[in-house]
């Protein structure tokens, strides 16, 4: 399986659902399969290990569906927030880590993934009640529709192989975000009163 | 009011309304306080920089959202504050407990309390210390409105000239 096509996968199957996206690749293919138009994309340029933690975030504070779209590099770095997710519990909150078993952006390094960290086991661990690693699109693609309708919270490994990159989106943080909020308040520019 | 009463309120008043954070004695009583409140979501974090990106997340949902810590773990989110919260101008109130202050008895705790603001400095985070009752109101209801008019990253330190807390 390979992230670019994955994500154009998930892309169809989630309507209009926020989605946080892992810094590098993972942000550059969600833009490019997205056509550079999604309003409810939520890229991230830095804050490694964070992607997940950002999505808990925004799951205790709306209703709707949240997508997380990690890796399994980043999350290595902050695997304590399976363990808060596995607290808190957010019904609505789907952790998607693509799983390449490498730090492909610095030089293709294996990550523990590649010598048996399995992180679908670590979040049973943290008590996260719906969990699957899928290895081919069409097993995601039958799991996120399961995440997208049933209640989670929901972490699901998909094993990708890395590919070449896409050309680096033209996007930047400022504009992300307050484009993003925008689709949820009236006036995302906070307007303190005198 | 008493100082911590003092903090709920003006967090109320800028409604923000979800706080992370990593406990710490000394600010427990706020802590206790938000927790036992509804009109607050209390989401304890493993680590501070989780804090931040769980804080961000929900300012990005909608959501008005401070962060509590200690200057020991504040040096754990710096690279979250400069490539999340300034990068894309995230309005987020930071409490942090001062440690190597007045009282202090513990030296390994000095170092990084008495870098926490020199760092706030260079990242270019504008801080209050809060050392008294003395318009403590004024001073957090302030700081919370120009955290958001200014749309950067704030923080507020508390000493133990303030809460008064045990220290550990």
């Amino acid at each position: 399986m390979h992230r670019y096509s994955a994500t154009q996968t998930l892309l169809r199957l989630a309507a209009d659902a926020p989605l946080v996206s892992n810094l590098g690749p993972t942000s550059d293919e969600l833009w490019h399969a997205s056509e550079g138009r999604r309003d409810r994309n939520f890229y991230t340029y830095g804050s490694m290990g964070l992607c997940s933690s950002i999505a808990l975030g925004m799951a205790l504070s709306t209703d709707e569906k949240i997508v997380s779209l990690d890796g399994d590099g980043s999350l290595l770095m902050n695997m304590g927030t399976i363990a808060t997710i596995g607290r808190e519990k957010p019904v609505n909150l789907i952790v998607i880590v693509w799983d390449n078993e490498l730090w492909g952006q610095t030089g293709r390094q294996p990550t523990h993934t590649a010598f048996g960290t399995d992180l679908e086991q670590v979040a049973r661990g943290c008590a996260i009640p719906k969990t699957a690693t899928v290895s081919d699109e069409e097993e995601l693609a039958s799991v996120f529709t399961q995440a997208l309708q049933e209640d989670g919270p929901w972490f699901i490994v998909a094993k990708i192989e890395e590919r070449d990159y896409l050309p680096v989106a033209p996007v930047e943080p400022e504009m992300t975000l307050y484009r993003f909020r925008g689709t949820f308040v009236d006036r995302p520019i906070p307007m303190p009163s005198h | 009011m008493d100082w911590a009463e003092t903090i709920v309120q003006s967090l109320k008043e800028s409604e923000v309304s979800l706080v992370s954070y990593v406990p710490d004695i000394s600010i427990y009583k706020v802590i206790r306080l938000i927790e036992e409140d509804a009109y607050f979501r209390a989401v304890p974090a493993t680590r501070e920089e989780e804090a931040i990106g769980i804080a961000s997340g929900a300012y990005a949902a909608g959501r008005n959202a401070a962060v509590f810590m200690q200057s020991s773990g504040f040096g754990n989110c710096i690279n979250a504050l400069g490539s999340l919260c300034i990068a894309a101008r995230v309005p987020l109130p930071m409490f942090i407990n001062i440690r190597g202050e007045v009282g202090e008895f513990n030296l390994a705790q000095v170092p990084a309390g008495r870098a926490t603001r020199p760092i706030l400095d260079v990242l270019g985070i504008h801080y209050y210390t809060l050392d008294s009752d003395d318009r403590l109101a004024d001073r957090v209801g302030g700081a919370l409105k120009l955290c958001y008019a200014s749309r950067q990253p704030l923080a507020l330190c508390l000493t133990p000239l303030l809460h008064g807390g045990q220290i550990a």
